[in-house]
């Protein structure tokens, strides 16, 4: 009998040893961004202290998502600093006005249509909200794409248990269906898919 | 320590329970169901500028306004326009997904001659010799469009036939033409001024006329309420969608509506409800209830709710002229809250219609439904957008879809005031698409186009100096400057609505009450055909949709 329960107890540790531990790593595929990127830097050092500053809604409520290349020449025309990022920024990406190839956590899939004006202005959500503390990071995070689904770890969520997560992890509809339900925001499915 | 196959079995056991509760099982199922949406062969919308750009929905002559979002030059979603002076941000669910129609698997895209694939050129040389063999014949489905100028020039300088097939709503208002002498586009409903509201069978809140006209003014002035401001009160012997949500349902017998309106027009007179003196039908009340499966009690009790709240209009479900002719004992004929004239009539009149038979050929315009039945004994040219009929004899020819097309959008039958709109080409069609008129210019270079036909149209309102534009911002026309500025507002999604109806009264003479079940206008071979009201699939996506607004007590 005490046989049969140690077997037992033995498959199940191993099981769930490899659907915490192991499983997660299998999972996800980690790749490095192209630079290393800090927020905290730009933030502290350049007075970008707004996420508008690089980050801008236009006029007409068009995002203009990460920056492009024109807008760090604003600063990065020359190398300021001895950096290897700063070599490679200046002479990959700024002289030869090639966009950075950034791999973005929140890529949402195609007929998905999202409106960051109208989230940030007319719902006044803060960037915070939804991205979490980014613009504090001190360097770039790993980039974790699910090999199946093939979206970054951002969206399904970090916490691979679904408890215990921070209000912003996660972007998938069902995430936003709690948020919009939370705020008594009601919208047909064409409000959010092309 | 040897391992038993009892270790194994509790091992295995222990292993499945615990992977049960971990993510594994869970997470796979969710990745799983992601990676099925990007299949590669899955169209996936694409990446670019998003804008918006307001035009007119072309999928059936209602010409409601769209607001379609546009993601690097292509749809990929419709909306209704909310300052629309007819639709007023309503859309039945067809328009919703119409940009999606354009990647239909039975698009057509290729030409087909009886069923094997063909060109446009030989498909062009049939029809050539055809014309120089007899008389060819020109269907259209939406008459009054500058596709049906080109249809009409060509009919006549190739001594063929134009014909249109009349919807059903057109065809409700054939008797009051045959009994005026008024061409049928010049008549309408003057709903929003009606009080009761009589449809004998017809699905006025169930995708009839214009989606969203009624169905905003039943939420907007009834909704529900025990004694409503417009009452609508429905025969149909089944309890449809509309008699489910009209103000009172009178279930009759299957087929016996014309025995009703005479059993009504009996009380009416015979009471001296109406000021009109005649004629009196030759069905007495009892046949009449004996006929129907109602009470002669129940009839009368009809009669008298008809007259309560006046103005009244009757709507019927087809050309019954019985019906119809209780519009003109009740008053409604010519008159506010009726049946009322349309200023100006632009719809080019159908040619004197030879027997189909004689016929050598037919064209007949992607306009016209598939239900339509052409004549066997005749070489036929169908233009299409989607494929619904199968394998079809002769020709089918690939149309442009939605959007792919410029073209106009006339006043649609049931409107009480006159309409034009433009339907801009938002997408540009693929190579093998041709309209009808595209192939019938390429026959005879010297017929109009269809754009400078639509410029002719934009001038003549503007020089008319009447109605008013409704755009981002609605606009006399006396105050637009130019005709080309009126026209630039039209192809943005602009649409120009005439004055009120005409106010003077047009009679219909009306001798003796009507026996048959047709009248004498609107018995050519193409317009005596009955088409659907509305698609089935499409009724029912409409009906359990949450995209029609909910009436007021139900929002409460």
């Amino acid at each position: 009998m005490k046989r049969n329960i140690l077997t037992f107890g033995i498959g199940m540790a191993l099981a769930l040893s490899i659907g915490w531990i192991a499983f997660p790593h299998v999972l996800y595929v980690r790749q490095q961004q192209p630079l290393e990127f800090r927020h905290k830097t730009h933030s502290e050092k350049s007075g970008l202290t707004q996420c508008d500053s690089c980050h801008v809604v236009g006029a007409d409520g068009e995002f203009s998502g990460i920056a492009g290349v024109e807008t760090c020449a604003g600063c990065h025309a020359d190398k300021v600093g001895t950096t290897k990022a700063e070599a490679t920024l200046v002479d990959l990406y700024v002289k030869p006005s090639r966009q950075t190839p950034w791999l973005v956590y929140s890529r949402q899939p195609a007929n998905v249509w999202f409106s960051h004006a109208i989230h940030a202005r007319r719902a006044g959500l803060a960037c915070q909200d939804c991205h979490g503390s980014m613009g504090e990071t001190d360097q770039a995070r790993v980039y974790e794409q699910d090999r199946i689904s093939g979206y970054s770890r951002d969206i399904s969520g970090h916490s691979m248990s679904g408890l215990f997560r921070a209000p912003h992890d996660g972007m998938k509809m069902s995430d936003c269906e709690d948020c919009h339900h939370r705020r008594n925001v009601q919208v047909g499915c064409l409000g959010c898919h092309k | 320590m040897k391992l038993s196959r009892r270790d194994l079995l509790f091992g295995g056991a222990g292993a499945l329970a615990g992977l049960v509760l971990t993510p594994v099982p869970w997470k796979l199922l969710s990745d799983v169901s992601i990676w099925t949406q990007n299949f590669p062969w899955i169209p996936q919308p694409a990446h670019g500028p998003v804008d918006t750009k307001f035009s007119t929905c072309t999928l059936c002559e209602g010409g409601c306004g769209l607001r379609v979002r546009m993601a690097a030059g292509c749809p990929v979603g419709v909306a209704g326009v909310r300052n629309h002076p007819l639709t007023r941000g309503a859309l039945c669910p067809l328009a919703f997904a119409a940009h999606q129609l354009n990647w239909h698997p039975r698009r057509l895209r290729e030409v087909r001659h009886n069923g094997r694939p063909a060109s446009w050129s030989e498909a062009q040389a049939a029809f050539e010799k055809a014309c120089g063999e007899g008389p060819i014949g020109i269907v259209d489905g939406r008459p009054g469009r500058a596709a049906s100028t080109v249809f009409t020039a060509f009919t006549q300088k190739h001594h063929g036939s134009y014909q249109s097939v009349l919807s059903v709503e057109s065809q409700a208002l054939a008797p009051y033409a045959d009994w005026s002498g008024l061409p049928v586009s010049s008549l309408g409903y003057d709903l929003e001024n009606a009080r009761t509201i009589v449809s004998f069978g017809a699905p006025v809140l169930d995708g009839w006329g214009t989606p969203g006209r009624f169905t905003r003014l039943w939420s907007e002035h009834a909704g529900g309420a025990a004694d409503p401001q417009l009452r609508l009160i429905h025969i149909d012997p089944s309890f449809s969608r509309t008699a489910a949500r009209a103000w009172r349902w009178v279930p009759i017998c299957e087929g016996s509506e014309a025995q009703l309106a005479a059993g009504v027009a009996r009380v009416l007179l015979e009471e001296r409800l109406v000021s009109a003196k005649g004629p009196m039908p030759r069905l007495t009340l009892e046949d009449a209830a004996a006929q129907t499966d109602l009470s002669t009690e129940a009839i009368r009790d009809l009669a008298h709710t008809m007259v309560e709240h006046q103005p009244v209009v009757v709507i019927a479900a087809d050309g019954n002229p019985s019906i119809a002719a209780l519009n003109v004992l009740l008053g409604a004929v010519g008159a506010p809250g009726g049946i009322v004239r349309k200023r100006a009539d632009s719809h080019p009149q159908a040619s004197a219609a030879p027997a189909p038979s004689s016929l050598r050929a037919l064209l007949v315009d992607s306009t016209v439904p598939w239900e339509f039945v052409t004549p066997a004994s005749t070489e036929v040219f169908r233009f299409a957008a989607w494929d619904g009929g199968g394998e079809s004899a002769g020709w089918l020819l690939p149309a442009p879809g939605f959007q792919e097309e410029l073209t106009d959008v006339p006043t649609p039958s049931t409107s009480a005031r006159e309409m034009y709109a433009v339907a801009a080409n938002l997408v540009t069609p693929p190579a093998e698409i041709q309209s009808a008129t595209q192939f019938l210019r390429q026959i005879d270079a010297t017929l109009p186009e269809v754009e400078k036909v639509i410029h002719a149209r934009c001038e003549e309102i503007f020089h008319a100096r009447e109605g008013t534009v409704y755009g981002e911002h609605s606009v006399d026309v006396a105050t637009v400057d130019t005709a080309a500025h009126l026209e630039e507002q039209l192809r943005q999604g602009a649409v120009w609505l005439g004055d009120s109806p005409v106010s003077a009264k047009f009679r219909c003479e009306l001798k003796e009450w009507p026996t048959e079940n047709r009248v004498s206008q609107g018995t050519s071979w193409a317009s005596t055909w009955i088409p659907p009201v509305f698609p089935a699939l499409a009724t029912k996506l409409y009906q359990e949709s949450t995209l029609r607004e909910l009436p007021a007590w139900r929002l409460a």
